[in-house]
């Protein structure tokens, strides 16, 4: 099992009790931007485009720490830019490991064997280290020869000092699903919690716009590399967003799903989309069009099968229907039954 | 909408180096569209004869004062300012996104890959980053 038990249980507690109470729109993930400068400036990345006067603006901790709360969800992801460059970063993370948030920090892994130090493990803490591929796939996505190796390295320490270590993986047009398949028997092999894979998708601004997978190849791509999946793989998201990149399911996006919290405030209407900024995360939910957005909805998102839009509804029809609880139990115990 | 335009300085069907100039209500909210969608600085120019350049990152449409939030470049403090305001926006910054694909990346020789590989390196080690 690739997620620990207690989180499970705190997630599937946190969801069963806004349906009990009838709650239509609730956050899952908080995807919190603590600044956007990077170290890294990958093509196929929309986040860090910004006059270099805002990419030294930084979150405090205390704003971190009072957008968990403000927003509630369970589960803290911590993208960016890099936000190990965060001078910080260690405190943020202390202070929402102390709130009790399942907190995942996204990671090229440049600096992560330098900052481990800084950190202490927790089953609350992961290490989310974004891995595009094997070598030549990965250097090539992130633009810089090398890193592929240096991140591997980190994943190393990091497990050897008793860290917990997934990888994160976005996948463009241009995958060889064998390869793929190689590059998670590689990760495993390394010993990671888990893995997550996701659809590379444009955002609004990013500089490459031309090969980000549209939906027909984004469910054969994944049906080749996730079909007869090997025993050994374990990926550290739900079973059911596996079957929609599989085009095994249909779901609408959940846009409140994973709200985004940065230095410009709370982004409507999602972590792709640049709609303008809410001060508060209740006026985000309050004044967000949300029945402007998602598949059949909005122009900007027919093609988007991205994790953060479609997780939330993986995991609301865990819980929201026998069918999918029973196939989500069934792939969770039986995960070669695919 | 008047537009002053400097064409050709970024290139590719960036706006950088354009200049709008609008002379109605819908050509102001048109302008400011372009502005909030683009990824540099612009410089407006207000009616009151100030002039500010910034980063655009929020704007409220609705309302009977519609305005737009502003990062000024040498402040740290954002600024609101009311679209009625604003009698030209230019796109003054360097426009981040441009030129800059994965396409352009992948074609590139293998020597211009290798020095701007070690530019955004040096860069990076600068600041104090790797």
């Amino acid at each position: 099992m690739a997620v620990p038990v207690s989180q499970m249980y705190t997630v599937a507690s946190y969801v069963l009790a806004r349906k009990f109470r009838g709650v239509k729109r609730y956050p899952l993930v908080l995807m919190l931007e603590p600044l956007f400068r990077c170290n890294l400036a990958c093509a196929g990345c929309g986040k860090i485009q910004y006059p270099d006067h805002i990419l030294d603006k930084r979150l405090t901790p205390e704003q971190c720490w009072a957008a968990a709360e403000e927003c509630g969800a369970p589960i803290v992801a911590i993208p960016g830019g890099e936000p190990l460059i965060h001078p910080e970063i260690g405190r943020i993370v202390e202070g929402l490991v102390a709130q009790k948030r399942y907190l995942y920090v996204c990671t090229n892994a440049i600096l992560l064997e330098r900052k481990l130090k800084e950190f202490t493990p927790s089953k609350y803490l992961t290490f989310s280290v974004h891995m595009d591929g094997l070598k030549n796939e990965h250097d090539l996505a992130v633009c810089r020869d090398g890193v592929y190796e240096i991140a591997v390295k980190a994943i190393k320490e990091a497990l050897k000092r008793g860290h917990r270590v997934t990888t994160n993986t976005t996948l463009f047009d241009d995958a060889n699903p064998d390869r793929v398949r190689k590059f998670f028997d590689e990760m495993m092999a390394l010993g990671v919690e888990g893995m997550m894979i996701s659809p590379g998708y444009s955002y609004q601004k990013a500089p490459d716009q031309q090969h980000f997978l549209k939906k027909a190849r984004t469910r054969e791509l994944f049906s080749r590399i996730l079909s007869r999946p090997k025993r050994g793989w374990k990926f550290n998201q739900s079973p059911l967003f596996l079957d929609f990149l599989m085009g095994k399911k249909e779901y609408e996006c959940t846009p409140w799903g994973n709200p985004t919290y940065n230095v410009f405030g709370w982004q409507k209407p999602c972590y792709l989309l640049q709609e303008g900024y809410a001060k508060t995360f209740q006026e985000l939910m309050d004044t967000t069009e949300w029945q402007d957005y998602g598949t059949s909805k909005n122009e900007k998102c027919v093609e988007c099968m991205v994790h953060c839009g479609y997780e939330a509804s993986a995991v609301s029809d865990t819980f929201g229907t026998i069918s999918g609880f029973a196939r989500t139990a069934k792939l969770t115990l039986l995960p070669t039954s695919r | 909408m008047t537009d002053a335009a400097e064409h050709g300085a970024g290139g590719g069907g960036s706006l950088e180096g354009r200049v709008f100039r609008p002379v109605s209500a819908a050509e102001t909210i048109e302008a400011i569209d372009l502005a909030f969608d683009y990824r540099g600085d612009v410089t407006l120019e207000l009616r009151a004869g100030e002039s500010l350049s910034g980063y655009i990152y929020n704007r409220h449409m609705t309302g009977a004062n519609p305005a737009i939030e502003i990062f000024p470049a040498d402040n740290p403090v954002p600024r609101k300012i009311p679209y009625a305001d604003i009698a030209a926006i230019a796109f003054t910054g360097e426009d981040t996104a441009n030129g800059n694909s994965w396409e352009a990346w992948t074609s590139k020789k293998e020597s211009e890959r290798r020095a701007e590989a070690d530019r955004v390196e040096a860069d990076a080690r600068a600041r104090g980053l790797l």
